[in-house]
């Protein structure tokens, strides 16, 4: 199975865009963010680190060329630079520590809606024009529209604050310790719960939308129609026939969705306290701290480029059409 | 065009979205008359809850709820909707341009499209605030309509492509008319429903950008605006001390522009897509579809 050469290209061109923005960014804005840098150290501003930071920011007498193919290089070797907020921690250790509890909800919000999301919108293509149709389908549009701001607010204030029923902040009981115990994936679990909730309106919402369209363009199709002709039930059909064709364009929409997903779990990582990338973003974005949102912006780039690529992969392994005109 | 707003008043979700927004807008533009008192004004004590005086009660700052939201309504939205404006006129001219000319000015076009369409929108939108400082409502602007113009200029992209080689198009172009007089005059006007369901999903996407990032702490602090609002909310720890009504008010008007929009959107994404309809337009749509597949076999 090989891939098209020109969504290679695209991913290839993306990532040198995000490169490009990191780098040029910083040595376009007037005022120079160094000098707040290097106030933000403090005492802890050695001669090396400030060194380390001119030379990242373009502080540097250099022709901008050289700079950026040292960033480059730099880049390769995996060295994000140092964290101004964390020093003298590099900017990787401290995305490293974060990355996995991001990834973790995200996963999870995602995982949890495409089931709720996909099942309601075959059953709203199945009876379109129903009942059931007239109401989730306005509804789901709706809730794309509601920024996650507002709805991890409401949950917080509902679920967290009025009513009591699940921890507020962090991503676990701090009294506990990190473990394979069923006490620790309990608690882990409970946390999860309203970020989860936060992140699933609009995820939902965009799934049922997809999966609305797709189902009805594919309800037409010869092999539904043989579905029936079969006699097979119509919970049969509806799943086993029409709603597995009708995926593949929800798949696609998931990779290009994650970036806003991204988005989301940020604002919902900060309103509950969450430590992940989020968090450490706005911590990082208040402290001023440069390289850590460079080294975010870097990572959730590759993130959701790497997540394209997968669509691409699985794409070519559950649709053989593509294959066969590839060939 | 008569025929179209014919067809969004008979769906009653249309109605009931545009009334809405209707609503909206007239409260913010009639904003002075509807609270003439300065929305930054100190008028009652820290976190009051609503009264008959303040009906919404008042912030942890001692400011009018109500004044906020009115006066809040105007930024927001008009930055809502320039901002989507924006984003759309974008997006239609890189998918316009992309699709009519094709060859290498389409290829590079795509590939910037699909490109910037893979970039995380608001990580990127936050390291670019980051390093501005607080931005005000036009660097926002800005900054949201470069990063997400490329759903429209796909859409729009693949519609001109189906049109540019249609009859009308082609003896456009044999009688000699200018590149510019067939886009904007023979292939533009067949692509209005698609540039409205653009227009609204931009305005949509561009609240609640603005939102998020305001919310973030990045906005212009002495600007009221309903994304400010939640920020100074969640500063002053309104949830917790249950000062409900200083984020449940601006929350109400997001929700409330969502709501009308999104309901304005799934009315243009049944007239852009016939197959979409549903209720008595669906009906009609089949009806139509029986018919011609009746005069087609007829005619077999």
């Amino acid at each position: 199975m090989r891939l098209p050469l020109h969504r290679l290209a695209i991913y290839g061109v993306a990532f040198l865009f995000a490169i490009v923005v990191n780098f040029l960014v910083p040595r376009l804005m007037p005022g120079s963010p160094v000098d707040g840098m290097i106030a933000q150290l403090g005492p802890r501003a050695t001669p090396a680190a400030i060194e380390a930071i001119k030379a990242r920011f373009g502080v540097v007498e250099q022709p901008i060329w050289e700079q950026f193919f040292d960033y480059l290089k730099g880049l390769a070797t995996l060295d994000l630079g140092v964290s101004v907020k964390y020093y003298p921690q590099t900017v990787v250790e401290v995305l490293g520590r974060s990355a996995g509890w991001t990834a973790f909800l995200v996963i999870t919000a995602i995982v949890f809606s495409l089931c709720i999301g996909v099942t309601l919108g075959a059953v709203a293509a199945w009876r379109r024009g129903g009942r059931f149709d007239s109401f989730i389908s306005p509804f789901s549009i709706m809730m794309i529209a509601v920024p996650p701001v507002v709805i991890a607010v409401a949950t917080l204030f509902t679920f967290g604050v009025a009513l009591r029923w699940f921890p507020v902040g962090y991503a676990y009981n701090p009294n506990l310790d990190p473990g394979l115990n069923f006490t620790f994936f309990g608690s882990v679990f409970l946390h999860v719960i309203m970020p989860v909730l936060t992140l699933s309106p609009y995820l939902i919402g965009e799934f049922q939308t997809t999966m609305r369209t797709s189902m009805i363009s594919v309800l037409g199709e010869d092999y539904v129609t043989m579905g029936r002709a079969k006699g097979l039930s119509e919970t049969a059909v509806m799943f086993g026939y029409a709603a597995r064709n009708a995926m593949l364009p929800v798949l696609t929409n998931l990779a290009l969705m994650l970036g806003a997903v991204f988005g989301g779990s940020i604002v919902t990582e900060i309103v509950f306290n969450y430590p992940g990338l989020g968090l450490t973003l706005y911590t990082a974005s208040v402290a001023r701290d440069y390289p850590v949102i460079q080294g975010q912006l870097l990572l959730m780039t590759l993130a959701t480029l790497g997540a394209n690529l997968l669509v691409d992969l699985i794409y070519g392994v559950i649709d053989p059409r593509i294959g066969e005109t590839r060939a | 065009m008569n025929s179209g707003i014919k067809l969004l008043l008979r769906q009653k979700k249309a109605v009931v979205g545009l009334v809405i927004v209707i609503a909206l807008c007239l409260m913010a533009l009639f904003a002075p008359i509807i609270a003439p008192n300065d929305p930054a004004a100190r008028v009652g004590r820290s976190h009051q809850p609503p009264t008959i005086e303040h009906v919404m009660g008042t912030t942890k700052m001692g400011r009018d709820v109500f004044s906020q939201f009115v006066w809040g309504a105007r930024s927001s939205l008009a930055v809502g909707f320039a901002t989507g404006i924006f984003i759309t006129v974008l997006g239609t001219l890189i998918g316009l341009a992309g699709g009519y000319f094709g060859g290498r000015i389409d290829n590079t076009l795509d590939l910037l499209t699909n490109a910037v369409l893979v970039i995380p929108n608001i990580p990127l939108l936050i390291l670019l605030a980051s390093f501005a400082g607080t931005v005000g409502p036009i660097a926002i602007m800005t900054i949201i309509a470069f990063t997400s113009w490329p759903w429209g200029a796909r859409m729009t992209r693949s519609q001109t492509l189906a049109l540019r080689n249609r009859e009308f198009v082609v003896a456009a172009r044999m009688v000699g008319e200018p590149n510019w007089r067939i886009v904007f005059v023979e292939i533009l006007p067949n692509l209005l429903p698609l540039i409205a369901l653009n227009l609204v999903g931009s305005i949509i996407y561009a609240i609640v950008a603005q939102t998020t990032l305001e919310y973030l702490g990045f906005g212009d602090p002495l600007n009221v605006t309903w994304g400010t609002m939640l920020y100074n909310a969640q500063n002053s720890s309104a949830i917790i001390v249950g000062a409900w009504w200083d984020i449940a008010v601006p929350c109400a008007g997001i929700v409330l522009v969502g709501l009308g929009l999104s309901l304005l959107n799934f009315t243009f994404d049944e007239i852009a897509n016939p197959q979409l309809r549903s209720g008595p337009a669906l009906r009609r749509w089949l009806r139509l579809n029986r018919l011609r597949m009746r005069s087609l076999e007829a005619g077999q």
